[in-house]
């Protein structure tokens, strides 16, 4: 009923194009994620929905409707700011009623919907204070309070958890994805933190520089990452990288790296990867197996960081620092000779440009075999 | 609220020497406070003193009373017209009690004040929050404050005569506003600067119109610069002069024009009447500080906090 729709976003600061052709599509209450670095145009992205920024180009719909001229009050969507922008001078009981207040609504009714949000939230025991004295978590809750206390179409979060520490934004991630769950609203949610937005959303959306990169649910941006990108900004550590060069049998695209060829039957990628071009094999830390010994590509190991219950190990790997996950028990030490392995079915193939050509995503689509 | 204490201030900047001396010995501090205090606040006393002497001890030749021998209320009460003693009767220049222009002194300064409160606030929330007008527009208004009123006030004259402008409450209070105003913008914006425009756009999410967001949300966030720029502007035309004087006849006069003519003439010096008025101007902008001294700890020290 409340989906929201952009159509080819544009919106410029001067000289600078904050969202360029922007276009994407959230169901009805979906929980969506805009993830990307800072500057992306996420907040820009969150204001245009709003209607607080007025796009050069485009339009906004919501729920089917075209609200791109409709006055940001008009349009049943709450917003929760990157700074919550909590009425300092006001009580949060005042903060909560606030928007009901402009609704009209009588005071009785305000009194009980202001209470029973504050209830969800567990800030009843704050009504009379001022946001000055409060904690910063609690704050966060009043900001979302203020937000769900108008039961609005839609909601928007510009990073809402990201100024939290680190114990009290496990905490309210989930709590997040719990509240979501209960209002059953289309929920909008802004991050630069790759781990929030693959653990909450249904979806998410990259954004670069203003210009979407991919949009799908979060496995897929996981195995199937569109770009070089999108394959950094998930995960972590982030994705290897390998330089190759390709070349054809017949059907068959068969890339080589000086310690291993991939092959795989490709035959619809002959045009963008002629025979000898460049391109990148890549394949994640935890998909890259460490052994003292045995058949795998042999690489020596440049630095290791335990974290406990795993251990990050830089490898050199003909002279090009791999990254891997490995077992605590291997006891691993600087400068150790070692031998890797790559897991074929999570391997991907990406052109020079940064484009993806190919993703193994699980299934046995590449043929791996060390070089001789 | 994070000033440094005083010692630890002076611990940072001063070279180790004196700040021991300084730390050490407290006493010099509250020396040093009282010697400056008095400094500044003998000349208040003086005038205060002045007004509770009677004609005698005014300015005996050769004498100098440091209080007032026998205290009276004369100069109040005959300042104020209500009664008539043999000292006034050489007062025949002036009018007859200072109550007329003190009321049109308050009725000037109050008027003028609101009239550049309210257009200065109107056009700093414009400028801080929209840009209106461009970069240049706020040292545009500060201009109006580049050349002295002196050098317009003749010319203004001719025009307030043309115009019917001329000693009217009018007149007056429009030129206070138009001469404070850019004081107001000028303040106001930087306060107006230090509220987040998300606030106000919080306010317009919610419902409000950009004016309800104005009102509700973003005036109360900036009470305290607004009572400390509402009591400077109304101090600003609490003590003109030039402008009364020029654009008034006794009619509309004000109270600091009333105080010069107690002077000179044919009455001479009346110093103890001069006094008992000074006392009396001094009151409605110490009321006003003091009724709003909440807010205006925070104005003044308002940019300087970082929250
Ligand atoms: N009002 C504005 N005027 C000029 N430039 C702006 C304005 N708002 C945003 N920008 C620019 O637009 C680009 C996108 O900004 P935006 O705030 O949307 O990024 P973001 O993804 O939210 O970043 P962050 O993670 O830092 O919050 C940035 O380059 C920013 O400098
Ligand atoms: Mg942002």
């Amino acid at each position: 009923m409340a989906g929201i729709r952009l159509e080819n976003i544009t919106k410029r600061f001067g000289a600078i194009t904050a969202l360029d052709g922007v276009s994407f599509e959230v169901a009805d209450g979906e929980f969506f994620a805009i993830l990307g670095p800072p500057g992306a145009g996420k907040t820009t992205t969150l204001r245009t929905i709003v209607g607080l920024e007025k796009p050069d180009e485009g339009d906004v719909y919501l729920g089917g409707e075209r609200v791109t001229e409709t006055y940001p009050g008009d349009r049943d969507i709450a917003i929760v700011f990157q700074n919550l922008a909590l009425y300092p001078d006001r009580t949060v009981f005042k903060n909560l009623a606030f928007p009901l207040k402009q609704q009209k609504i009588a005071k009785g009714e305000i009194e009980e919907r202001v209470r029973a949000t504050a209830r969800t939230l567990r800030i009843e025991h704050l009504l009379e204070r001022r946001p000055a004295k409060l904690s910063g978590g609690e704050r966060q809750r009043v900001a979302l309070g203020r937000a769900i206390v108008r039961e609005p179409e839609a909601y928007l979060l510009d990073e809402p958890i990201s100024a939290l520490d680190a114990l009290l934004r496990l905490e309210m991630r989930t709590e997040l994805k719990r509240l979501q769950r209960d209002v059953g609203r289309t929920m909008i949610y802004v991050t630069h933190d790759q781990v929030e937005a693959m653990s909450m959303a249904d979806r998410i959306l990259v954004l670069r520089e203003g210009v979407v990169q991919q949009v799908g649910a979060p496995a897929e941006i996981y195995h199937r990452p569109a770009n070089r990108f999108v394959a950094t900004v998930v995960g972590s550590p982030p994705m290897n990288f390998l330089r190759a060069t390709a070349s054809w049998e017949e059907g068959t695209l068969r890339v080589s790296h000086p310690r291993f060829q991939v092959a795989a039957a490709a035959a619809h990628l002959r045009e963008r990867l002629p025979e000898g071009a460049a391109c990148l094999v890549a394949v994640r830390p935890e998909d890259v197996r460490v052994e003292l010994a045995g058949e795998g590509m042999p690489a020596t190991i440049y630095a290791t960081e335990p974290l406990g219950g795993e251990t990050i190990v830089d490898l050199n790997l003909d002279n090009r620092v791999v990254k891997a996950i490995a077992s605590p028990a291997l006891a691993l030490s600087e400068d150790q000779e070692v031998r890797v392995h790559f897991e074929p079915r999570r391997l991907h193939l990406f052109a020079e440009s940064g484009d993806a050509l190919l993703s193994a995503a699980g299934e046995d689509v590449f043929a791996f075999t060390l070089a001789t | 609220m994070t000033t440094m204490p005083q010692e630890e201030r002076v611990r940072f900047t001063a070279d180790a020497s004196t700040s021991r001396w300084v730390v050490a010995r407290p006493w010099v501090k509250v020396v040093a406070v009282v010697m400056i205090a008095s400094f500044f606040a003998f000349p208040l006393y003086w005038v205060v003193s002045m007004s509770f002497k009677p004609r005698p001890e005014w300015n005996p030749p050769g004498k100098v009373y440091w209080a007032p021998q026998s205290p009276t209320i004369d100069n109040y009460t005959n300042l104020l017209g209500l009664k008539s003693t043999e000292d006034s009767v050489f007062a025949t220049q002036r009018s007859a009690s200072a109550l007329t222009p003190f009321k049109n002194s308050i009725i000037l300064s109050v008027g003028g004040t609101l009239l550049a409160l309210f257009a200065g606030i109107v056009t700093a929330y414009g400028i801080a929050r929209f840009r209106a007008g461009g970069g240049l527009l706020p040292f545009q208004i500060l201009q109006l404050r580049m050349f002295p009123p002196v050098a317009i006030i003749i010319p203004l004259l001719f025009f307030y005569v043309a115009i019917k402008l001329y000693d009217t409450y009018w007149g007056v209070i429009i030129l206070y506003g138009a001469i404070t105003f850019p004081f107001v913008v000028w303040l106001m914006r930087s306060f107006f600067q230090d509220v987040p425009r998300e606030i106000s756009e919080a306010a317009i999410v919610d419902g409000c119109t950009q004016w309800g967001a104005f009102f509700k949300a973003v005036l109360p966030q900036v009470k305290g610069g607004l009572a400390a720029t509402g009591l400077f502007v109304f101090i600003l035309n609490w003590s003109d002069f030039l402008i009364a004087k020029v654009m008034t006849t006794d009619v509309h006069s004000t109270a600091p024009v009333y105080l010069q003519s107690l002077q000179g003439g044919a009455s001479g010096n009346e110093y103890g009447l001069q006094a008992a008025l000074a006392c009396l101007l001094i009151l409605p902008p110490a009321i006003f500080g003091l009724a709003i001294q909440r807010y205006l700890v925070r104005g003044l020290t308002f940019g300087a906090i970082k929250r």
